[in-house]
């Protein structure tokens, strides 16, 4: 089974990071009823001149498995109605800038009101809290101003903007949190306010440069590059930029590499031997190991160095990634439909169930308020004649 | 340990939790649960973990990363290879909600630690398996350090993206810094430990089976996406058409300007210059056509500024920007102190302040019930 079956998730989430969180959980069974008004759709109903998409998405990964419906949370029955709808949920997600939910009477006292137990997800910026919790900010900045950003790059170049991989793993990050929240509601009863901040979120994946830096030192980005080990770096591979990832984690591994290498003298050359040693002289055999790569297709060589226990694989492209029966398998690649019955390949769950093989992607992007019949007609009772005084005040618009 | 009042309501405080840990994802995934409450014991052999031993290293050679990630765990040592050792893993085995592993394949089933033996011994056990490619499928095998989780899952082929990619057309792409990918495996493991835990009532234990690559590949799900909308992302045609990380006189800022009131902001804080005045730059796509010459008159413009003045002269105006932090920085944020990130812990190479989670419940921040355990503090 689903192991989230039976959990319900009313939706106000925006943008990437707090969608991406409650296409987790769908995908792992629970309900997920995303609210979006004609006025105010979701981007993906829109043009994105910024990536080059001209008009609406025929799919889109974040939405999938949900449910649509329509509330204009302008209105002060549009807000009413998203409480009735919270009143039989088990969660409410929002993104919305911090301070923006209450001004709509739907911040976390107005949801207690209405259920009692509700546990509600707050994903934004900087936090709910804090002098900096006003800031707007996309994936960039919060890669910026949580440190990741500064500490990615080449040694000798400029930090590195972090993209829509940032969003997401605030949204996976919130996952893990709302899973926490709803064991404490098994146990206890208690609901609670998940707050999640995305610039939090990137520091947390540096936590050991921020822990040196609090004891004194200045770390530096380093590119590819590891701190003690050596070979360690991404070596270009036959073809016009194909590259292959290769690291060796100990003395054994780099005999391996080197007899594969066959050069004379490699495997005995004494600034070689030892790790140490071939990290403070890596200079000296980056270009050794360059040139041995540079005549090999990334995915031979990859296969030749795991065959001799050495970690390596091809840095590899998004269509050679949509392909790999590897990810196939375990559906960390699958197929949906999309609604004029083309197949396309999307992202399912990242993890594998042995006793909820069912999990992952079930149906793909929504109509905008296309599951109002259930969601109003059957979940909130509503009858035909309410729905449609509804939809004439704008209401349900 | 004293309990606050707060750590008797964080939630997770009744779960225990057996973490054996070579690596990054499956430590980081009991980091997240234990930092919630949980109780974790790390399960070393007689010569620790070998996350001790990896880099960056504070004074007396202690590893920053391990006492990062194993701050708040109880250590135990067991020799798995013995019939003692498995033992000390059968009693706490015995008593745990959640084991996550990271033993190689291979080595699984000698030491009863294979999906079989587990869910026979421990039928309630939430098993979760953490591998770089996976207990499944024909790369289950493989090793994987953090580059190669990177980059085979998609986002390492495509950064840098902007100044950097500009700068440096031809260098081998590029991974993000330290354990980006592993960490991912780690918070989608925890996610599915939680979830089987969920389930648990109703199906009872269940093995989870993990892999970095695939959580990394999870987070990067837009490149895949663009591809089936008939888009195939490069590093270069993926920058930004304008904006980005500028350059200033004392460091970098990062500068995005998605919405037409965003734009209108940057405008008057460049102060209104003639070029920007352009009729034809108040459509978004011609604003995309002209992203290079727009760059170059406001990287002109900043490269003479300060970025503590831009920053708060572009807030004032609701322009996206953000200072490029370092790390020193991070850690001395006022709002991060108000807020609480940090906590003083004891990493056996003096007291410092350390990262707790990114998170908070009810409007409190966590807390770490320690710092990292000395090798074997919790044996019997």
């Amino acid at each position: 089974m689903k192991p989230l079956a039976g959990i319900r998730i009313a939706d106000f989430t925006v943008h990437n990071a707090g969608p991406f969180c409650t296409h987790l959980l769908s995908q792992l069974g629970a309900e997920v009823i995303k609210v979006e008004s004609a006025m105010r759709p979701d981007a993906f109903r829109k043009p994105h001149p910024v990536y080059g998409r001209m008009g609406p998405a025929t799919f889109d990964q974040v939405a999938s498995t949900k449910l649509s419906v329509r509330i204009n949370l302008k209105k002060p029955e549009g807000v009413a109605l998203a409480k009735r709808l919270v009143a039989v949920s088990d969660v409410a997600a929002e993104s919305f800038r911090p301070g923006v939910i209450g001004r709509l009477g739907l911040g976390f006292e107005d949801l207690q009101a209405v259920k009692q137990d509700i546990i509600m997800l707050c994903v934004s910026s900087s936090g709910q809290s804090g002098p900096d919790r006003h800031f707007a900010g996309y994936a960039p900045l919060f890669g910026a101003w949580g440190g990741l950003g500064e500490m990615t790059g080449y040694a000798d170049g400029p930090p590195v903007e972090m993209r829509h991989v940032m969003d997401h793993t605030v949204g996976m990050n919130s996952a893990v949190a709302v899973m926490a929240a709803l064991q404490r509601r098994r146990l206890t009863g208690q609901g609670g306010l998940v707050d999640v901040s995305a610039r939090e979120v990137a520091s947390s994946l540096l936590g050991e440069a921020l822990l040196m830096a609090a004891a004194g030192e200045e770390p530096h980005r380093i590119g590819n590059e590891h701190l003690s080990h050596a070979p360690h770096g991404v070596y270009p591979a036959q073809g016009e930029d194909r590259w292959v990832a290769i690291a060796v984690t100990s003395d054994a591994e780099w005999q391996a590499l080197a007899a594969l290498i066959d050069e004379s003298g490699l495997a005995g050359d004494p600034r070689f031997l030892k790790a140490a040693d071939r990290h403070a002289n890596r200079a000296a055999l980056e270009p050794v190991l360059s040139a041995w790569t540079a005549s090999r297709t990334a995915d031979d060589i990859s296969e030749l160095l795991q065959g001799v226990g050495v970690a390596a694989h091809a840095s590899w492209t998004t269509p050679e990634i949509a392909a790999d029966p590897h990810l196939r398998t375990r559906g960390a690649i699958c197929e949906v439909q999309e609604p004029d019955g083309k197949h396309r390949a999307a992202v399912g769950v990242p993890m594998r169930l042995s006793k909820g093989p069912e999990i992952g992607i079930h149906r793909g992007t929504p109509k905008l308020g296309e599951d109002e019949d259930y969601v109003y007609g059957e979940l909130l009772g509503l009858g035909r004649d309410e729905r449609t005084a509804l939809e004439d005040a704008e209401v349900i618009y | 340990m004293p309990t606050s009042p707060l750590t008797s309501l964080r939630p997770l405080d009744s779960l225990r939790i057996v973490v054996i840990a070579r690596g990054v994802a499956a430590a980081y995934a009991a980091r997240l649960l234990g930092t919630m409450g949980a109780e974790v014991v790390l399960v070393e052999p007689p010569q620790g973990s070998p996350l001790r031993r990896q880099p960056p290293f504070l004074a007396n050679q202690v590893s920053a990363l391990f006492a990062y990630l194993a701050a708040g765990f109880r250590s135990q040592v067991a020799e798995l290879d013995t019939a003692h050792g498995r033992a000390t893993l059968g009693a706490l085995l015995s008593q745990a909600d959640i084991l996550i592993d990271d033993t190689p394949l291979a080595e699984r089933k000698p030491l009863g630690l294979d999906e079989a033996s587990v869910a026979q011994s421990h039928p309630d056990l939430v098993h979760v398996s953490v591998l770089p490619f996976g207990a499944h499928g024909p790369k289950a095998e493989w090793k994987g350090e953090d580059v190669q989780i990177q980059h085979a899952s998609g986002e390492g082929y495509l950064l840098p993206n902007g100044l950097a990619v500009e700068m440096f057309p031809d260098r081998a792409p590029l991974k993000v810094h330290g354990h980006f990918g592993a960490m991912q495996g780690g918070i989608a493991a925890a996610l599915g430990a939680l979830s089987a835990l969920w389930a648990r009532p109703d199906v009872g234990g269940q093995f989870v089976d993990i892999a970095s690559q695939d959580a990394t590949l999870a987070v990067g799900a837009f490149a895949i996406q663009r591809l089936g909308d008939g888009s195939i992302e490069h590093r270069v045609e993926r920058s930004f058409r304008y904006g980005g990380v500028i350059p200033c006189a004392d460091g970098y800022v990062e500068l995005l300007t998605l919405e037409q009131r965003q734009w209108e902001g940057l405008v008057k804080l460049l102060g209104e210059p003639a070029w920007a005045l352009d009729p034809a730059l108040a459509d978004s796509l011609e604003r995309s056509r002209q992203g290079p010459m727009i760059n170059g008159n406001i990287r002109a413009w900043a490269a003479v500024r300060k970025v503590e003045d831009i920053v708060r002269e572009g807030q004032a105006l609701s322009v996206p920007l953000a200072k490029y932090y370092t790390p020193a920085e991070v850690v001395r944020d006022p709002h991060e102190k108000v807020r609480g990130l940090f906590q003083p812990v004891d990493t056996g190479a003096g007291v410092f302040d350390m990262l707790v989670s990114p998170f908070q419940f009810d409007g409190a921040a966590l807390e770490l019930r320690s710092g990292p355990p000395a090798l074997g503090e919790y044996n019997a």
